[in-house]
């Protein structure tokens, strides 16, 4: 079973036809003799069609002024200078400032209800990377740990969770679904490439192996061996042809461009690589949204980063076929107070914010909820963290109910509560 | 944001009492003791037997010296070992006892000469004479507070309290150094109060920001080894712990609070009693002044117009906080509150945090307050009073959690120690245990952990007294196939901690720090601070949490990296220039001179026969000598028995 497991994922990734799976699983299926073709393609039809998802999460860290992206509200006391502009989708309007992403709403769709109650940026960042709020008895996983552990591909060489800039990690999931941090996209990440050339690597890879031994008899058999299986794992990592996933020099430069020149935007073409790739969640970060202060001038600035970025990211994974099977989300910890301080910055504001949505089976071009018309609270449609994780894996089509044990025995939901936004799939 | 403020409505009622001058009936009652329950009115013993207590501590042994103890437990181990028909392991070498007993105390490896006086001296009470040595030096201080360093901020639910981290460990070493009792201890890290950055044992508080549900159940996890925390919503599934209890004790927590010092820098704060005085009064909490706004104004209202003014509110901190209330209250902006403005004031989102009370949740009704609950302490049943000041209910609750009559206290010490020591406890995971689980070769841990109440919970004492058995001097083997659970019958190989590899890695390259060569690590934003020193940047890559089960701590692809490919460990095992490694070359032109060196420099000890063959062998298809000689330092850094305790 497991060989068919492993097999059927890797086809997947491979984009094999069903008729191709069925001709390369013939022999295991014979071999193992309990099984029927038919069988072990309906087993794994579902598996299948699972093993084709990732996703890419744009994390906006320090909390984005909904009036300053998605939500504009021009005209009013709470909404300060910011304009709107009109998007392809008729009737959606966002702050200017994000021309690009306006071009590409028919695939993105606004969600401007969201709505939680942590106002401390770090416990609203671990909550809005695990579902849970901080706990000391237990390590929560981040979701894309936990997606990861669903979905990821457990043969591939890449890590099943990469995230560029710093992240929350995968608690008691463990070592397999940490997520592997990228400081600098666009260059091969820290300590990967050996500075020596293969076969000196190689060989002391098998001095290494030899050396162990000693150790192993003398009692260390298992620390060795585990030590072995994850010295194998990262030789396969600095060894793999994938390794040159990383590296952006072989796009063109007109695409290039188009995600910009700046850390986020070399982030997102990275991501689009990597899910390629076969990577099941990769992260991009992009800071500094804490605008206590000049908020209309960061703002801008902070856009003149993202939009790009982020819209580029959703049209090559159009173009390239891939939006279908890669969920985008942008989203931070938490919005920014209708009112304007005296400083002319916004503060933090949980009570309502926005978050934008593409990809994945979820259906572009329409804005799920509303905020009142001062900005103030939620109109209609209210949408909490555990909606929004739901909804997530409703895309993934990970069941968030399954439960991972935590260390102490403790059973614990992927995501506890919440409905997914069943609109948003219309 | 919204919690500071709840909290402040509470502190502005209970701190315009107190500038009023207005009596309050409430006597603090004064601290458990436990020669003296009588003197205390407030607090009844509910056990059925009140004077119980007294009488397990009246059963405490007679202190036995160290040779003793470490006597009777090989001899318990011993006669489990006949029963189970298991052969215990040799008497670990010299060179590994060495090794293992450097990182168990002082958090380093030995320098190579000393590996090999150690084997030379012909002492009969070498080893023992090792072990005071090494409790004695400054590296065992340093050693320790690092440990507990990790134990305590691994969990931490406010990440902002590790600004606080280098004061707590600093603090921690002065107590080790000093040798002061664990009781002491934890006494001071359950009472403190203070700037943060000033006093280290503020850092359980700060850690969790002051909430009395983290903070009891961190307390309890810590202290007791006891997760009573699982019984936060539902009666604990595998103990006898009930909901009640578990809010019982976090009502020993609900006024201490964590405060930003407006006036000092972005990130100071400070742990601090928010009742300060003698006792809270009927308006001490959230939402009492706005439910009862006429009987408040009327304590205040001197010249009885119905309306209070600044003028009638008597000393500085009471206008200063008055001043605050009005801001909130104060609709039609004339200076004066009324029995209205008090009504119609916001009340607090989340009624019961920030509260000067605990409230245990209505599960039914998450609209509801819930609970009022009186502090009680689920191990020895003995009940106080809500309305008691903050003061007394932390004094109380470590005078019960330190008591000589709570076994878990010592227990939960003894077990975390142990295991540490030896790679596994009496009860795992080390802080789990329970009076309904079974742990292993309970005698010992029944007599270790009695005497180690009987010293007083002098931890140098239990240090000494471990190492000096010979449980914890054999050497390290493969599991038998009966050994289904710990026997002690070998040593068990363990991780070293991220501080015990740094040391031991700087050691070995002979370097001060594992400066430059990497580049700083971007922050992670709004008010976390990254420690950027060369050891922290170590420790976030290698760190983890101590209280984790050793099978669950298998490394990481970036950890392996590190070892593997980075320029800077590479430049510092270069054969050539200034490196450790060149001057072995240099002094030792006899290839076995050299491995036995570089092996004593790196694991401590000589290498075997089979090792030197298959080095030789290496080093003859070797381009160079200098080449060969690098790979197999290489080889050496990235071999599990470098990360490892043997």
């Amino acid at each position: 079973m497991n060989l068919f497991h492993h097999q059927a994922i890797n086809l997947s990734r491979n984009g094999l036809t069903r008729r191709s799976f069925l001709h390369a699983v013939s022999a295991s299926a014979i071999a193992a003799g309990t099984l029927s073709f038919r069988d072990v393609i309906s087993l794994r039809a579902d598996e299948l069609r699972k093993q084709g998802m990732s996703m890419i999460l744009l994390y906006m860290q320090g909390g984005p002024s909904q009036f300053e992206t998605f939500d504009p509200k021009p005209g009013l006391d709470t909404g300060g200078p910011t304009k709107a502009i009109t998007t392809a989708t008729p009737g959606i309007e966002i702050a200017e400032g994000w021309s690009n992403i306006a071009q590409q709403m028919k695939d993105v769709a606004l969600i401007r209800s969201l709505n939680n109650k942590e106002g401390n940026h770090q416990r609203a960042l671990y909550q809005m990377h695990t579902g849970y709020v901080p706990s000391g008895s237990v390590k929560h996983p981040s979701l894309g740990s936990a997606i990861a552990k669903e979905i990821g591909d457990p043969a591939q060489d890449l890590p099943a969770v990469v995230s560029v800039g710093r992240t929350v990690g995968a608690g008691f999931l463990g070592v397999d679904y940490e997520p592997f941090a990228v400081q600098n996209p666009g260059q091969i990440p820290q300590n990967v490439t050996p500075l020596i050339e293969s076969s000196r690597f190689n060989r002391r890879l098998g001095v290494l192996n030899e050396l162990e031994q000693d150790f192993a008899e003398r009692g260390g058999e298992t620390v060795v061996a585990n030590h072995q299986r994850l010295y194998e794992k990262t030789r396969k990592l600095v060894q793999s042809p994938q390794v040159k996933t990383f590296d952006l020099a072989s796009e063109p430069q007109a695409l290039r461009d188009r995600y910009g020149d700046t850390q986020f935007g070399k982030g997102c073409l990275l991501a689009r690589r990597l899910v390629e790739a076969g990577v099941t969640f990769v992260e991009v970060t992009l800071g500094n949204w804490d605008t206590h202060d000049d908020n209309f001038n960061r703002c801008k600035t902070l856009s003149e980063q993202c939009d790009p970025g982020f819209a580029a990211l959703v049209a090559d994974l159009k173009d390239r076929g891939r939006l279908d099977k890669t969920l985008v989300l942008w989203v931070g910890e938490f919005g920014r107070t209708p009112r304007i301080n005296p400083r002319t910055g916004r503060d933090h504001y949980p009570r309502v914010f926005n978050a934008a949505i593409a990809g994945g089976g979820v259906k572009g071009g329409q804005v799920i909820g509303a905020s009142t018309k001062d900005g103030m609270a939620v109109e209609r449609d209210p949408v909490s963290v555990a909606d929004l994780f739901t909804t997530v894996c409703k895309s993934l089509q990970v069941d968030p109910r399954k439960e991972n044990m935590s260390p102490i025995g403790r059973p614990l939901k992927i995501v506890d509560g919440g409905q997914p936004v069943e609109k948003l799939f219309g | 944001m919204s919690r500071i403020s709840r909290q402040f409505v509470a502190l502005i009622a209970v701190a315009l009492i107190l500038a009023l001058g207005a009596t309050l009936n409430v006597t603090g009652p004064s601290a458990f003791a436990e020669d003296s329950v009588s003197k205390s009115p407030q607090v009844a013993a509910n056990s059925p037997k009140p004077a119980a207590d007294h009488e397990i501590a009246g059963i405490l042994p007679a202190p036995l010296p160290t040779r003793d103890v470490s006597d009777r437990i090989d001899a318990l181990i011993d006669a489990d070992l006949k029963a189970g028909k298991i052969t215990p392991a040799s008497r670990t070498t010299d060179e590994d006892f060495l090794r293992r007993v450097t990182f168990d105390l002082a958090g380093t490896t030995p320098e190579p000469n000393v590996v090999s006086l150690f084997g030379l001296d012909p002492d009969a009470a070498k080893r023992s004479k090792t072990i005071d040595r090494l409790l004695e030096s400054a590296d065992y201080a340093r050693n320790w507070s690092q440990y507990w360093r990790e134990v305590l901020y691994s969990r931490a639910t406010d990440p902002r309290s590790r600004i606080s981290q280098k004061q707590f460990e600093t603090w921690m070493e002065q107590n080790f150094a000093e040798n002061r009792g664990w009781n002491k201890i934890a006494t001071d890290l359950l009472t403190a109060t203070g700037d943060v950055q000033e006093t280290g044992a503020t850092a359980l508080f700060f850690a969790h920001q002051g909430d009395p549900e983290e903070v009891a159940s961190e307390a309890s996890r810590i202290f007791l080894g006891i997760q009573i925390q699982c019984a936060a919503c539902h009666d604990h599934p595998t103990d006898k712990w009930k909901r009640e209890q578990f809010h019982e004790l976090a009502a020993f927590f609900p006024r201490v609070a964590l405060r930003r010092d407006q006036n000092a820098g972005p990130l100071s704060f400070r742990v601090v009693s928010i009742d300060a005085g003698p006792g809270a009064g009927r308006f001490g909490e959230p939402g009492a002044i706005a439910r009862e706004p006429e009987k408040f104004i009327k304590q205040v209202d001197k010249n009885n117009d119905s309306k209070i003014t600044l003028d009638e509110v008597r000393n500085d901190q009471g206008r200063r906080l008055f001043t605050a209330l009005m801001e909130r209250a104060d609709a039609n902006k004339d200076g004066a509150l009324t029995a209205a403005e008090l009504k119609a004031m916001p009340i607090p989102e989340q009624q019961g945090r920030g509260s000067l009370e605990h409230y245990m949740p209505n599960l039914e009704d998450p609209g509801d307050r819930g609970k009022k609950m009186d502090p009680a302490f689920f191990v020895s049943n003995v009940k106080a009073n809500a309305g008691m000041k903050d003061m007394d209910r932390r004094e109380l609750a470590a005078k019960l959690f330190t008591s000589t009559s709570n076994e878990w206290f010592a227990k939960a010490f003894v077990n975390r120690i142990w295991s540490e020591m030896l790679g596994e406890g009496f009860f795992m995971p080390i802080d789990d245990l329970g009076p309904e689980r079974k742990p292993n070769s309970p005698e010992v841990l029944n007599l270790l952990s009695r005497q180690f109440a009987a010293h007083e919970y002098d931890i140098k004492w239990l240090f000494r007294t471990i190492a000096n058995t010979h449980a914890y001097q054999r050497s390290v083997r493969a599991k038998l196939p009966t050994e289904t659970a710990p026997t002690f019958a070998a040593a068990v190989p363990t991780r070293l901690r991220s501080d015990q590899l740094y040391d031991a890695l700087t050691s070995v390259l002979g370097i001060g720090d594992l400066g430059g060569n990497r580049p700083p690590q971007r922050g992670a934003g709004a008010g976390q601070r990254v420690d950027n020193s060369p050891r922290g940047q170590f420790n976030a890559l290698f760190g983890f949490d101590p209280s984790t089960p050793q099978d669950e701590i298998t490394g990481t692809v970036p950890q392996v990296l590190f070892f593997m490919n980075s320029p800077l460990l590479q430049s510092l095992t270069r054969g050539t220039g200034q490196t450790r490694l060149a001057r072995i070359l240099q002094d030792f032109s006899n290839d076995d001179d050299a491995l036995t060196e570089l092996y004593l420099l790196v694991l401590s000890r000589q290498p075997s026969d089979k090792e030197l063959k298959i080095c030789h062998k290496f080093l003859g298809s070797a381009p160079n000598r200098q080449e060969g000689f690098e790979d197999l330092m290489w080889s050496l850094l990235n071999s599990s028995e470098f990360l490892t305790k043997r």
